[in-house]
């Protein structure tokens, strides 16, 4: 008999990059952030609405910073002035209390991001491993504080339009390789360009990748592919896995390449021969044609 | 309420038989089904307790308008759980969430119920009109928190529990309505000398139950006494569900509730589901009982003198860290009394104690139960709750009740025909001397003292045959 | 047991008042101060770690396993054979999931003889299988080190000079049994840049020592199992590179994996290269790596292909290794009360309310947290959450490599 009870915690990470969205507006009525977020609202609240341990977290993955847009902390509470007249807000038609309360916090806080964060940021990607870095944080926080005898599985969605930012490589990667290891899957929701990175993270932590061809079914995309959790999924027929592109790109043109250098000290990649590493300033001791190279090697050195 | 409730006890000899909200669901007619979908909070909570694919089902389903085949339903799934989706087909289509429609090709297709698909649009979505008491109120000069909520509520319920074991503290509070209830369950009986009602074995049973659990049970048997009481029965599920959806800590209008809901309201005060500072007062406020009814939460953390204090030891000890008199009195039932400390008490398991426990009706599943939804949160840690030594043991104790019982008797086999068989079998019924017998190896034994009986009339039968 | 050279031994060193250091807190409970000691030591262990030197990160690892009658002793539980045999596989997984491109292969000594259980390999679930076998194999007589070191010897000299040789030992006899002069397979050792390290089960033992001290390696005496545990996960970092390796540019190919089907759609399924020997299925699919050189294929990845002799890695299988060459700065610890009070008193990362003790605060981008996240983001993250998620300090890491 098991009496461990299971809870799932769904942290939603959403980009929020005001170059994107505003070029999506531009494209006419039906793509705004507004009806972007009222549809991510609703798979939100259906991930609540299945059971009453599920949790929730939404993360802000923005230009210059990533927040929290849900939970608020008790101070942030505090904040809002006790929250009564707003509060009430939610309550003149029949949604159920919570979600009319997380709908709008989250509203609030997405208002707060856009009204701070004007000044002419052109940036056309968004911070996307600051978010996943303080997802972990939050669900190792909530697997340290869930209470013994229950059974708490996390999971991350990160839903994103811009583009990916190669610079964030390390850090994104750091991310991904620690919620393998802490069993977190990672899924991710694409509205716009492919991302190379996303398809690694989603394959290493065995989520779901997947590119929206109609943004207007968000939606329904959301809660058929993304709502079932992973102990669901191999019961439901799902798109099946995408092909990953696993190439490295070199750091010296960001190309993709199928044979590269590799620095044996820094393991930087570089797709031509050169005598100096530009990362860590080694200088490499010439050994001729390097496709021999390790071919020589075999013999007994020093 | 899901696990907590289909966990439980299932009807089998004299258990206690307790429904969870599905198979409740099943017993009302179609139309009192239709009608409570009318309420938001009902369809949340029904949706809440459908099986993990049928949430899925439902929610797929939810934002189209128009009938699905059914062979494409069936290929949502992977072919491996074929008959979890057989299962799922027929839970919906038992408490009426969807309905077959035929398609324009003559296929058979599926529909959600509009009913059920407007008012769990209205809970998830908005729209709709406000569930009531949900208006605006003024700020209470009153206002009570968390705190005073669960003591409040968890004295109210004890108050019952207390009754219902004869025990002598803050029996007042229990009214007509509740010993009713009490007695229509059958948790209590009346005895013809004694002007109070005494606990039946299933009252001791009911006993044992987790809170949340015992609030349902209660409710349930309420809510069958409903219509005698010229209540609505579909007016008092929808406020309960409702009830069960709203925020605790937080005060709620009793304006606009007709006139059954606000009787009602009044019972599931004196219950302790709400706190209603007086009668007069519109304005109450749902307790943790409530708000758990639908959550199933066990309230480990917040009510920690009823909830997580035990510990069993492989030596048959049982430590109580309680101050609750109540939880110690439930645990003489099943225990010998050892010391009693101001903050917990010490107690002995033994053959005696829980054969007279046994002999009450309670069964060993319900003690180990008790032991372990009562068990202190250090001994999750360790993973094992309650050594297995102790659950088994008490099991053993349970089955050596069940013993063999001997009776000598005589075995008649080869039979030649299976006429010849019934016949002489019938013979042996009618003189009710038959001890067993087994007509597909024609085999049959009987007692001792019919034995003679049985070998004459064989021999009559044959010396008339030839 | 002895530290260092210089700290001497700890029985000479002044009395330690450990449980002085123990409180009682309000509830009268000692489990507060005992959790705060435990995280101290936690936070001691990151401080020590240091940035921005060169590391081995192509490592060859020989691992040594004494499976001398000293070796069926019980003070680890149930033997000392059991004991060391579980806490290798967990070992290995760690080693190759912190060091995607090394290598690793294993030696048993008893007898005085050395066997080689496994090749120098990179495959983990080849070495774990070898592992669970050995359990079923008796310990006998003396082991020998002379032997078994000779042995990984002959392997390792041949690897390329940029990377890492290892040899660690774990050695329960007091006693080695050797053919001839141990000093001069130690000095052969040293001229081929191996570095050997020992953990003993037992207690230390001077050729050991030497051995350790001539080769710039590590000698630990376990107390332990825990310490055990402890002492074989620092040897999964990789090691400071010493001097005498050379570094150089590595020829690696970076395969697609590919589902198989050509243009047509069409499935052509074929042998990977990895199983070709192996009698079953296995290994028949249409989906694998090509070599990019030969287009040979292979089921897994790293590899080196075996037709072309090319190493075969996948992006992420480097990116695992960053993380050593670019540790995450330590965060400065402080009184809240020091903190500018207008900043929110929540963690940045998880969002909890910060204790009343101690914050920590990340040097570049000021951001604050809890004890929690600063172990969690050190230990396991290897990524600042409030440098990642800003402009300005996200690209510092990386400048480096831009």
């Amino acid at each position: 008999m098991s009496d461990r009870k299971k809870a799932s915690l769904l942290v939603v990470v959403i980009d929020t990059n005001p170059v994107w969205w505003g070029q999506r507006l531009e494209d006419g009525p039906g793509k705004s952030l507004t009806q972007f977020l009222d549809s991510v609202m609703v798979f939100t609240n259906s991930h609540l609405m299945m059971s009453h341990r599920n949790k929730l977290a939404v993360i802000a993955a923005h230009t210059n910073q990533s927040c929290f847009l849900y939970p608020r902390t008790e101070s942030q509470e505090a904040a809002a002035g006790g929250g009564e007249p707003g509060c009430s807000a939610g309550m003149n038609d029949g949604k159920y209390e919570l979600f009319a309360q997380v709908n709008e916090q989250v509203m609030e806080e997405v208002k707060k991001l856009v009204l701070t964060s004007l000044e002419g940021q052109t940036e056309t990607d968004s911070l996307l491993a600051g978010a996943l870095a303080m997802s972990l944080c939050y669900i190792h926080r909530c697997e340290k504080e869930s209470f013994a005898g229950e059974d708490l599985s996390s999971r991350i969605l990160i839903i994103k339009g811009s583009e990916d930012n190669p610079s964030q490589y390390m850090n994104f990667m750091n991310a991904v390789f620690t919620s393998q290891k802490q069993n977190i899957t990672i899924d991710a929701c694409i509205l716009d360009n492919e991302s190379g990175l996303l398809q690694q993270a989603c394959d290493i932590t065995g989520g779901i990748y997947m590119k929206i061809p109609q943004p207007s079914g968000l939606l329904q995309y959301l809660l058929w592919v993304f709502l079932p959790d992973p102990t669901m999924r191999p019961k439901l027929t799902l798109p099946p896995k995408a092909q990953v592109d696993y190439r490295a790109a070199c750091f010296c043109h960001r190309n993709l390449i199928d044979i590269g250098y590799v620095c044996s000290v820094c393991l930087s990649i570089f797709c031509s021969f050169s005598p100096i590493c530009s990362t860590c300033q080694t200088t490499f001791k010439f050994l001729g044609p390097p496709k021999i190279a390790k071919k020589k090697q075999k013999k007994p050195n020093s | 309420m899901a696990s907590a409730l289909s966990g439980g006890l299932i009807t089998s000899g004299r258990k206690i038989d307790c429904k969870d909200l599905h198979s409740y669901l099943r017993t009302l007619s179609t139309s009192v089904l239709d009608k409570l979908y009318n309420h938001p909070a009902t369809c949340l909570a029904v949706f809440r307790e459908l099986p993990e694919l049928a949430k899925h089902y439902v929610l797929r389903l939810l934002f189209i308008e128009q009938p699905i085949s059914q062979s494409v339903v069936s290929l949502w799934v992977d072919n491996k759980c074929h008959s979890e989706h057989q299962e799922v087909v027929h839970v919906l289509t038992d408490i009426r969430v969807w309905q077959e429609q035929p398609l324009p090709g003559g296929m058979q297709g599926w529909i959600l119920s509009p009913t059920f698909r407007q008012n769990l649009k209205i809970a998830l979505l908005g729209g709709g009109q406000p569930w009531t008491g949900r208006g605006q109120l003024p700020p209470d000069k009153h206002a009570k928190d968390v705190a005073f909520l669960d003591k409040y509520a968890m004295d109210r319920w004890e108050c019952i529990l207390h009754f219902m074991v004869g025990s002598t503290e803050g029996t007042v509070g229990v009214s007509r309505d509740i010993i009713e209830v009490l007695l229509n369950a059958g948790l209590m009986k009346e005895s013809g000398s004694d002007p109070l009602p005494t606990i039946s074995p299933t009252g001791f049973q009911f006993l044992l139950m987790d809170t949340a659990l015992q609030v349902w049970f209660f409710m349930l048997q309420y809510l069958e006494m409903t219509e005698s009481k010229g209540l609505n029965l579909v007016d008092c599920l929808s406020f309960l569900f409702q009830l069960s959806f709203s925020t605790l800590g937080k005060d709620y209008s009793a304006d606009g509730m007709n006139e059954t809901q606000l009787k009602f309201l009044q019972h599931l005060r004196e219950f302790g589901l709400v706190y209603q500072r007086k009668r007069k007062v519109m304005r109450y406020y749902p307790t943790r009982l409530a708000i758990n009814l639908a959550s199933g939460i066990s309230s480990i953390n917040s009510t920690p003198h009823a909830h997580g204090c035990i510990i069993v030891e492989t030596n048959y000890r049982v430590y109580a860290y309680t101050e609750s008199p109540l939880l110690i009195a439930l645990l003489a039932l099943f225990c010998e009394m050892l010391c009693r400390f101001p903050n917990m008490a010490v107690a002995n398991l033994t053959r005696e104690s829980v054969r007279n426990a046994l002999a009450r009706g309670i069964t060993a599943e319900q003690i180990i139960n008790f032991l372990r939804t009562h068990a202190h949160p250090e001994t999750f840690k360790v993973g094992q709750v309650i050594p297995p030594t102790i659950s088994d043991q008490i099991k053993l104790w349970e089955l050596e009740r069940d013993r063999f019982k001997f009776t000598e008797g005589v075995l008649y086999s080869q039979f030649l025909s299976q006429s010849d068989f019934e016949l002489l079998r019938d013979y042996a019924q009618d003189l009710g001397v038959l001890v067993w017998d087994n007509p597909s190896k024609r085999v049959m034994v009987v007692s001792r003292t019919g034995h003679d009986d049985v070998k004459k009339f064989w021999k009559r039968q044959k010396a008339g045959n030839s | 047991m002895a530290e260092d050279e210089e700290t001497g031994y700890r029985w000479e060193t002044e009395y330690e008042r450990s449980w002085e250091e123990l409180t009682e807190d309000a509830a009268g409970l000692l489990q507060a101060s005992v959790d705060e000691i435990a995280l101290k030591a936690k936070r001691r262990k990151l401080l020590d770690k240091l940035g921005n030197i060169r590391l081995g990160m192509m490592r060859h690892l020989f691992i040594i396993i004494d499976m001398s009658a000293a070796m069926e002793d019980q003070d680890l539980k149930p033997t000392r054979l059991h004991s060391t045999l579980k806490l290798l596989e967990h070992f290995i997984e760690e080693y190759f999931d912190q060091n995607p491109i090394s290598q690793l292969g294993i030696i048993s000594t008893r007898n005085k003889r050395a066997e080689k259980v496994t090749e120098l390999g990179g495959n983990p679930k080849r070495h774990i299988s070898a592992v669970k076998a050995l359990v079923t194999r008796s310990c006998q007589g003396e082991p020998s080190l002379q032997n078994s070191l000779e042995l990984a010897l002959q392997t390792l000299r041949h690897m390329p000079s940029h990377a890492s040789r290892e040899i660690l030992i774990l050695f329960a006899s007091l006693t080695t049994c050797d053919p001839g002069n141990i000093k001069e397979t130690v000095k052969l050792l040293k001229e081929n840049n191996i570095s050997c390290s020992i953990i003993g089960l037992a207690a230390e033992v001077r050729i050991c020592k030497k051995l350790c001290h001539d080769t710039n390696g590590r000698y630990n005496v376990i107390l332990d199992e825990p310490h055990y545990k402890d002492l074989l996960t620092q040897h999964i970092t990789p090691p400071p590179a010493t001097v005498s390796t050379e570094s150089s540019l590595i020829r690696m190919g970076f395969p697609h994996h590919q589902l198989g089907s050509d243009k047509d759609g069409h499935e052509k399924p074929s042998m990977c290269m990895c199983h070709l020997d192996s009698k079953g299925t296995q290994g028949f699919s249409s989906t694998g790596y090509f070599c990019p050189q030969c287009k040979s294929k292979y089921c897994e990845l790293p590899i080196e292909c075996k037709a072309c002799g090319l190493t075969l890695v996948s992006a992420p299988h480097l990116a695992r290794s960053y993380h050593h060459l670019f540790p995450l700065e330590a965060f400065h610890e402080m009184p809240i009360a020091e903190l500018n009070p207008s900043v929110s008193h929540v963690c940045h990362s998880c969002q909890a309310q910060l204790p009343d003790t101690n914050v920590y605060v990340c040097g570049k981008c000021q951001h604050v947290f809890c004890i929690d996240c600063d172990l969690f983001v050190h230990e396991t993250l290897h990524t600042c959450p409030g440098c990642a998620s800003s402009r300005t300090t996200q690209m510092s890491h990386m400048s480096l490599s831009l």
